[in-house]
C-alpha cells in the first residue's frame, strides 16, 4: 500500500511556507526602505529573518556594560519568546482609528534604553504561524534621554556617547511605525499565499510521481502473476486435452476396426442394409478420429512436445499424395481439383508426415469451403531463392474459387478454435484447429504462410517453405485469445 | 480526521485542541469541482476563511487541486478547521487523485447531469471506489453526496431520471447548477451534516469536545450568505454592514 502521509495531511511550518531566499531579499528591501530592523519568528521560536539597521552602535554600547547586557537579554527574549498578549510589560499599540481593526494581535513592548519594540503574530488561516518583531525604534514621544533605567546600568555609562548613537536609530510616531507594519504584515500574507502555492505544488508533484511509479511497479507484478497463471493453465490445459484425445482415440480405434471386419463379412455375411449401416458407423468414426486428431496434435503443439524430424523429401510426391487423398472427397462434392507441377523435380528437406498434413489441412478447407461447380488449384513452385526467406525455398500454392474470407479475419483464422463463422448455425464442420496446425508447422520449418482472398470469389493459401530447414527453428504458435469482460456496476 | 489525541499525528497536539475535517470533491473533469468551490468561497465572510488556492494549467484545467479553508472557533474552545479540496479530473492524474483523497472525511461527488456523461460518471465513481480502497478507506465508511450538477445545459436528466438515480444507493442526491449557484450550498451542507455524523460516531465528537452537529453546522453556514438558497431558513443571513 502507499508509504507515507502526503503533505496536505500535515501541518505546514511557516518556514516551508516562505522561500528562504527571496523572503530575505524582501525583508531586507522594507528595511532599507523604512530604516527599521525586523526579525521574523516561526511559532517554535526559529528564525526566519533578521535584518538591522541603524541600532548596532548604540546596542553594542549598552551591551558593554554587564548590566546592559542583562538587561538587553531579558528585552530580546522578551519580544522573540514572550506572550503575545498584553502581559510582561506588553501593552497595545498606539495607533490611528482606520488602522484599529487589521491592528488585531499587535502589541507593543518598550525596551528599558527607551528604545521600543513592535510585535505582530502571523496569521494564517486562523493559526499563529509565527510573529514579526519590528523595532527597536525611537518613539517621537521619547523626551528625557537617557531614561533612568538605562542611565542606571553603569557608573561609567556616557551620556554624550549614547546619544550620538541613538540618533542614528530611527525617530518616528509609534502609529508611523505601527503602519509600516501593516503594510509589511499584508506583504508577509501574499508571499505566505505564494510560498504556499509553489510549496504544495513541488511537494505534490514529487509524491504523484512517487505513487505513479509505485502503481506502476504494482500493475506490472499484477500482470507477471496472471501471465504466469495463464501459461500454468495453458500448459494444463493442454496435457489434459492431450490424455483425453489419447484415451477418446484407443476404443474409437477398436469401433472403427470392428465395423470393418463386420463390413468386410469377417463375422458372417451382411445384407445391404446392414452393410449400408455400417459404413455409415465407420465414417463418422473415421471423421471422429480425424478431429481427435487434430486436437491431439494442437495440444502437443501447444504443449510445446512436438519435435519435427527433417529428412530429405521430394516436394513432388508431397503435392501429390496430398491431392490424391482429397480426391473423392472433391469428385464426391463435385468440385474440380487440379495440380500444376514445375517442369523438373527437385529435393528438399523437412518432416514429410507434418508438411503432408499442411498441404492436406489447406486441400481439406479449400474443398470444403468451395461449392459444387468449384475448382481448387493446387500450384509448386520451382526451386529458387526465396526473398521473404532469404534462402532457397519453393512454394506450395492452394486456391480455390470458393466462399472467401474477409480480410479483418485473415490474421484471426490461424488461431486455434477459430473459425469465420462459429454459430451452431454454421454450415460447414470443423472444429477451427486446421490452419493453427498449418501456422505452427511451416513455422517449425523456417517458413511462413500467407493469405489472400476476396468474399465471394475465392481464396488463395501460399506456403513458403526453406530449401533446408535450419534445425534451430522452434515450432510455436498463437494460442487463441479470450476476450474478458469486466462486470458491469454501474451508479449512473 | 485530525483530533484531540485519538490519532498519533503531530498535528494532534493536545495544546492546539484542534479538529480538522476534510472534505474532498470528487468527479469527471470539468464537471464543476472548481465552480462549486469558487461559489462557497465568494459567499463566504474573509475572516472565516483562507484563500481559494487553485493550481491550473494554461487551458484551466486542475493540475493538482483546489483548496478552500473553513475555520472557527466553538464554544467549548476547539479549533475546526473544514478543509475543501477538489482533484485533478484528467484521467492522467489518478496518482494525484487519489492523494488528495487520503484522509478525506466525507466525499461530495460532482457528476455531470447530462446523459451523455453517464459513462464518463459511471467510470470516475468506479475510479473513488478504488482509490477509496487503494487508500485504506472503507468506501461503505466515508461518506458520499453526489450533486448531478449543470442542469441548466440540454440533454440534462430529468428530475425523474434523477430520482431514479438517487433510489440506486444510499447517498444523498442535490441537483445543481453550480455556475449560478444553484445547489452549492445545499451539497456542502449535505457533505457537512455526513462527515460530522460519520466523525461523530467515530469519535464521539459530541462527548468528548462538546461540538454537536448544529453548532458545527451553524459555526459553518451563519459566515456564509445563504440567500436565495434553500438553507435560507436555517440560517438567515447576516445583515450586512452598511
Ligand atoms: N479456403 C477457405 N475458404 C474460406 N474460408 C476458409 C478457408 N480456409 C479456412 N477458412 C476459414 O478459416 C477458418 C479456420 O480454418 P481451420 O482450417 O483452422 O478450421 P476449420 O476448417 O473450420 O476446422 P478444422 O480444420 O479443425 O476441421 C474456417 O472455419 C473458415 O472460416
Ligand atoms: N452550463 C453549466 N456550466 C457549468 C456548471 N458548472 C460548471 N460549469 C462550467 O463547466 C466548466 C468546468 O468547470 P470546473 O469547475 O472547472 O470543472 P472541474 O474540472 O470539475 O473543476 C467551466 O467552464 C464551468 O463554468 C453548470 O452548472 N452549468
Ligand atoms: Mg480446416
Ligand atoms: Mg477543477
Amino acid at each position: 500500500m502507499r508509504q507515507g502521509e502526503s503533505v496536505l495531511q500535515r501541518r505546514i511550518s511557516l518556514g516551508e511556507l516562505l522561500d528562504g531566499e527571496s523572503f530575505t531579499d524582501v525583508v531586507k528591501g522594507f528595511v532599507e526602505l523604512y530604516k527599521v530592523g525586523i526579525k521574523v519568528f516561526d511559532d517554535k521560536g526559529a528564525k526566519l529573518a533578521d535584518i538591522k539597521v541603524g541600532n548596532g552602535d548604540f546596542c553594542g554600547y549598552v551591551f558593554s556594560f554587564p548590566e546592559g547586557r542583562r538587561r538587553c537579554t531579558a528585552t530580546v527574549s522578551r519580544v522573540k519568546d514572550g506572550p503575545l498578549g498584553l502581559s510582561h510589560g506588553a501593552r497595545l499599540p498606539v495607533i490611528d482609528s482606520d488602522d484599529q481593526a487589521r491592528a488585531k494581535g499587535m502589541v507593543t513592548v518598550p525596551c528599558f534604553t527607551g528604545l521600543r519594540y513592535i510585535l505582530l503574530p502571523i496569521l494564517w488561516e486562523g493559526d499563529t504561524l509565527g510573529r514579526v518583531v519590528f523595532g527597536p525604534f525611537q518613539p517621537e514621544d521619547l523626551k528625557d534621554f537617557p531614561p533612568p533605567s538605562l542611565k542606571e546600568i553603569s557608573e561609567g555609562f556616557d551620556t554624550a556617547n549614547a546619544t550620538r548613537f541613538v540618533e542614528k536609530v530611527r525617530r518616528a510616531p509609534e502609529t508611523t511605525i505601527a503602519r509600516v507594519l501593516l503594510h509589511f504584515a499584508r506583504l508577509m500574507q501574499t508571499m505566505i499565499f505564494a510560498g504556499q502555492k509553489m510549496f504544495l505544488t513541488t511537494q505534490l508533484h514529487i509524491e504523484a510521481t512517487l505513487e505513479q511509479n509505485r502503481d506502476l511497479e504494482e500493475r506490472n507484478k499484477k500482470l507477471e502473476e496472471m501471465n504466469q497463471k495463464l501459461k500454468d493453465l495453458d500448459r494444463l490445459k493442454s496435457a489434459f486435452l492431450a490424455t483425453v484425445s489419447h484415451e477418446l482415440r484407443t476404443p474409437l480405434t477398436s469401433i472403427i476396426g470392428y465395423s470393418e471386419m463386420l463390413a468386410e463379412g469377417l463375422a458372417g455375411p451382411l445384407n445391404g442394409e446392414q452393410v449400408d449401416y455400417v459404413r455409415t458407423i465407420m465414417d463418422k468414426g473415421e471423421t471422429l478420429l480425424k478431429l481427435i486428431s487434430s486436437i491431439l496434435d494442437i495440444s502437443q503443439i501447444e504443449a510445446g512436445k512436438v519435435r519435427l524430424s527433417f529428412e530429405p523429401m521430394d516436394p513432388f510426391e508431397l503435392v501429390n499424395s496430398s491431392v490424391s487423398s482429397l480426391k473423392p472427397q472433391a469428385q464426391k462434392k463435385g468440385v474440380t481439383l487440379e495440380t500444376k507441377l514445375p517442369p523438373r523435380p527437385f529435393q528438399s528437406t523437412g518432416d514429410r508426415d507434418r508438411l503432408r498434413q499442411v498441404v492436406t489441412n489447406l486441400l481439406t478447407n479449400a474443398v470444403k469451403f468451395t461449392p459444387k461447380g468449384g475448382t481448387v488449384r493446387v500450384l509448386l513452385s520451382e526451386l529458387t531463392h526465396q526473398p521473404d526467406l532469404n534462402t532457397q525455398g519453393f512454394r506450395v500454392i492452394v486456391e480455390d474459387s470458393g466462399v472467401g474470407i474477409p480480410a479483418d479475419q485473415f490474421d484471426k483464422i490461424f488461431q486455434s478454435f477459430y473459425q469465420v463463422d462459429s454459430s451452431s448455425t454454421r454450415e460447414y464442420g470443423g472444429a477451427g484447429i486446421g490452419l493453427a496446425i498449418v501456422k505452427s508447422f511451416v513455422e517449425g520449418h523456417g517458413g511462413v504462410v500467407r493469405v489472400a482472398s476476396e468474399v465471394g470469389r475465392g481464396s488463395r493459401f501460399t506456403l513458403i517453405l526453406p530449401a533446408l530447414p535450419s534445425t534451430q527453428a522452434q515450432v510455436n504458435i498463437t494460442p487463441p485469445v479470450t476476450a474478458i469482460q469486466a462486470p458491469a456496476d454501474d451508479r449512473f | 480526521m485530525l483530533f484531540d489525541g485519538t490519532l498519533p499525528d503531530v498535528q494532534l497536539n493536545h495544546a492546539q485542541r484542534e479538529l480538522t475535517v476534510k472534505i474532498v470533491y470528487y468527479g469527471p473533469g470539468l464537471s464543476g469541482k472548481t465552480t462549486n468551490l469558487q461559489m462557497i468561497h465568494q459567499r463566504t465572510q474573509p475572516d472565516v476563511r483562507g484563500r481559494l488556492l487553485t493550481v491550473e494549467t494554461h487551458d484551466d484545467r486542475t493540475l493538482f487541486f483546489d483548496l478552500l479553508p473553513v475555520f472557527f472557533s466553538t464554544a467549548a474552545g476547539f479549533k475546526v478547521k473544514v478543509k475543501l479540496f477538489t482533484v485533478p479530473g484528467q484521467v492522467i492524474h489518478n496518482a494525484t487523485r487519489r492523494i488528495v483523497l487520503q484522509g478525506a472525511d466525507a466525499v461530495a461527488f460532482i457528476a455531470d447531469s447530462r446523459r451523455s456523461a453517464s459513462a464518463e460518471n459511471n467510470s470516475y465513481w468506479k475510479n473513488l471506489n478504488e482509490n477509496m480502497r487503494e487508500n485504506g478507506l472503507d468506501p461503505a465508511q466515508v461518506p458520499i453526496v453526489i450533486q448531478f450538477n449543470k442542469r441548466d445545459l440540454p440533454d440534462t436528466r430529468s428530475d425523474a431520471e434523477i430520482e431514479e438515480a438517487r433510489k440506486k444507493g444510499k447517498e444523498p442526491v442535490v441537483g445543481a447548477i453550480a455556475i449560478r449557484g444553484i445547489g452549492v450550498l445545499e451539497t456542502l451542507f449535505a457533505v457537512l451534516q455526513s462527515a460530522f455524523r460519520s466523525l461523530d460516531a467515530r469519535a464521539g465528537l459530541t462527548k468528548n469536545i462538546q461540538l454537536t452537529e448544529k453548532e458545527f453546522l451553524t459555526q459553518v453556514f451563519q459566515n456564509i450568505d445563504t440567500s436565495g438558497t434553500e438553507l435560507e431558513r436555517l440560517f438567515p443571513p447576516r445583515v450586512k454592514p452598511l
